[in-house]
């Protein structure tokens, strides 16, 4: 009930309104130049607006409905079918062999396994956690779980996706590179160190410059958003950079444990290369092409 | 008599419903350098890669040395039985590098004087051994591969049509390492494109048409023989390009 009554009063919050109304003026703004410049858009962007707002409101009851849980397995239910959707969508993208149950394994094991550490690096005595309550205006459990795991999960998902596909298309680029390893007595682990190596080094390094830019080049989004909201500037920024650090963390481990299963596909228990995975893949990746 | 290095008992490859070895029995003796040719398509390298199994028969059975090669374990096998591909496949790196690559995997200690060695024997100078990969000609590259393989010092060398894109004086000097591994007691089995070529070094040869083994034989009696029509019309064919 306190849930609906948050709702409720938000709803009903005056200044909800008036920002609106001045969205609104915009929107007719954007239809008058619609007009003038011809381009039919007029209805379209009436629609959109409206429909919008409509699913940006609903997703706001719900995040505020999920962001008064306060009992642990609620939220980790959450944060694992979050997992599984992060997989489905890294397995639509990259329709491989397994890739779903290899992403599905990889993403809720390191996203989990952050998370685990977040969230209980608050039990700590006289300490409130490397995350939670960093910023003052957080006063729920739900509501610092949900943003930073969503945060996590999806960051795994695009790094590992990255990984992946990089290492496949090195990998089948490289068969002669690789049975000529083979051929020494590497063992495939070894024969395809290179390219598993670059595969994790091109999708980590531009999150790393990323992170060595921080204040200098970049203020991100979130650090923003935090001083917008009204917390400390310092806060934010050892905020920030935990979360960097986090994300990281999770992409990583999701990288090095999805790779491990996907790129194992492609030898033979007699450390061959497996013709038969080789030549479906191939024919995956010209099916995309065309 | 000795055992045969390779019996080939009923050897067949399929991949992706193609048939690329059809019913192949042969035995490879010890002492010789043996050839394979055939046409594009024959199957040879397919024959070739089983024989350190990078790839397994589909059906059929394959005995080294006495032994079922399905019961050995790959590397060690690999590791004896080493391998020359078509192009140089050499790692990121210096040539150093790549000449150790093997080593490293099997804890053979190499002194910066035998890697020297090493080289000599592809008529290489000691100046090769930190020069990285990238500056290197095709010959150079081919050369270095063939060291890099010796260097795990196998007992068995399998070669597939190494010298088929290099020029003459990278071409002899392979030829000769090959002939003088040969005489050190490596056996070698070849995959040439060059009916010259094989003439010139090998003592028996195998030709495989279309997956299938058409005839086994020394080389100097192939060459006489060769009015047999499968094997005029490949003749012919080469003689065409």
């Amino acid at each position: 009930m306190a849930v609906i009554d948050e709702i409720l009063s938000n709803l009903t919050n005056p200044d909800l309104w008036i920002r609106l109304a001045f969205a609104s003026l915009l929107v007719i703004v954007l239809i008058g130049l619609s007009l003038w410049k011809d381009t039919k858009l007029e209805k379209k962007i009436i629609w959109s607006f409206a429909r919008g707002l409509v699913q940006i409101v609903l997703l706001g009851s719900i995040l505020v409905l999920i962001f008064g849980i306060e009992q642990l397995w609620i939220l980790y239910g959450i944060l694992f079918f979050m997992c599984v959707f992060a997989a489905y969508t890294n397995y639509k993208s990259y329709p491989y062999p397994k890739t779903f149950r290899i992403n599905f394994i990889g993403i809720t094991f390191s996203s989990l396994l952050i998370m685990t550490f977040v969230i209980f690096s608050g039990a700590i005595p006289n300490f409130n956690g490397i995350v939670y309550q960093a910023s003052n205006t957080q006063s729920t459990f739900g509501s610092f779980v949900i943003p930073i795991g969503s945060m996590t999960i999806f960051f795994a998902m695009r790094q590992t996706g990255l990984t992946l596909e990089r290492a496949k298309s090195d990998i089948l680029k490289s068969r002669g590179e690789i049975e000529a390893a083979l051929s020494l007595g590497a063992s495939p682990t070894k024969a395809i160190k290179n390219i598993t190596r670059d595969a994790f080094r091109v999708n980590l390094v531009p999150t790393l410059n990323r992170v060595a830019v921080l204040g200098v080049v970049n203020i991100p989004g979130l650090m923003s958003g935090m001083i917008v909201g009204g917390a400390s500037p310092i806060e934010a920024a050892v905020y920030q950079v935990v979360i960097f650090m986090m994300l990281l963390c999770a992409a990583f481990i999701s990288s090095i444990i999805c790779s491990h299963f996907f790129t194992k596909q492609f030898f033979t228990a007699d450390e061959q290369l497996n013709l038969e995975f080789f030549y479906k893949l191939s024919n995956i990746g010209k099916e995309k092409k065309k | 008599m000795k055992s045969p290095l390779f019996s080939i008992n009923e050897v067949s490859f399929k991949i992706a419903e193609k048939t690329i070895l059809d019913h192949i029995s042969i035995n490879i003796a010890q002492d010789k350098i043996t050839g394979i040719i055939g046409p594009s398509g024959a199957g040879k390298s397919t024959f070739l890669r089983l024989l350190n199994k990078l790839i397994s028969p589909t059906a059929g059975q394959i005995i080294y040395r006495d032994n079922d090669l399905k019961e050995m374990p790959s590397q060690n096998l690999r590791k004896e039985i080493g391998m020359l591909q078509q192009q140089a496949f050499l790692f990121p790196g210096t040539v150093k590098d790549n000449l150790l690559y093997g080593p490293l995997i099997w804890n053979i200690d190499y002194s910066e004087e035998d890697l020297i060695q090493l080289l000599a024997k592809v008529a290489l100078d000691s100046g090769y051994l930190e020069r990285d990969i990238e500056g290197l000609s095709g010959g150079e590259q081919q050369r270095v591969s063939l060291a890099r393989s010796l260097a795990n010092q196998p007992r068995v060398l399998l070669l597939d049509e190494p010298t088929s894109s290099l020029d003459i004086s990278s071409e002899e000097i392979i030829e000769q390492t090959i002939t003088k591994l040969n005489e050190e007691g490596v056996k070698i089995i070849i995959v040439s494109h060059s009916l010259e070529q094989t003439e010139r070094i090998t003592d028996c040869l195998l030709f495989l048409r279309q997956g299938k083994m058409i005839e086994k034989s020394d080389t100097t009696e192939f060459f006489s023989n060769y009015n047999r029509n499968e094997i005029k019309s490949f003749f012919k064919k080469k003689e065409e390009k």
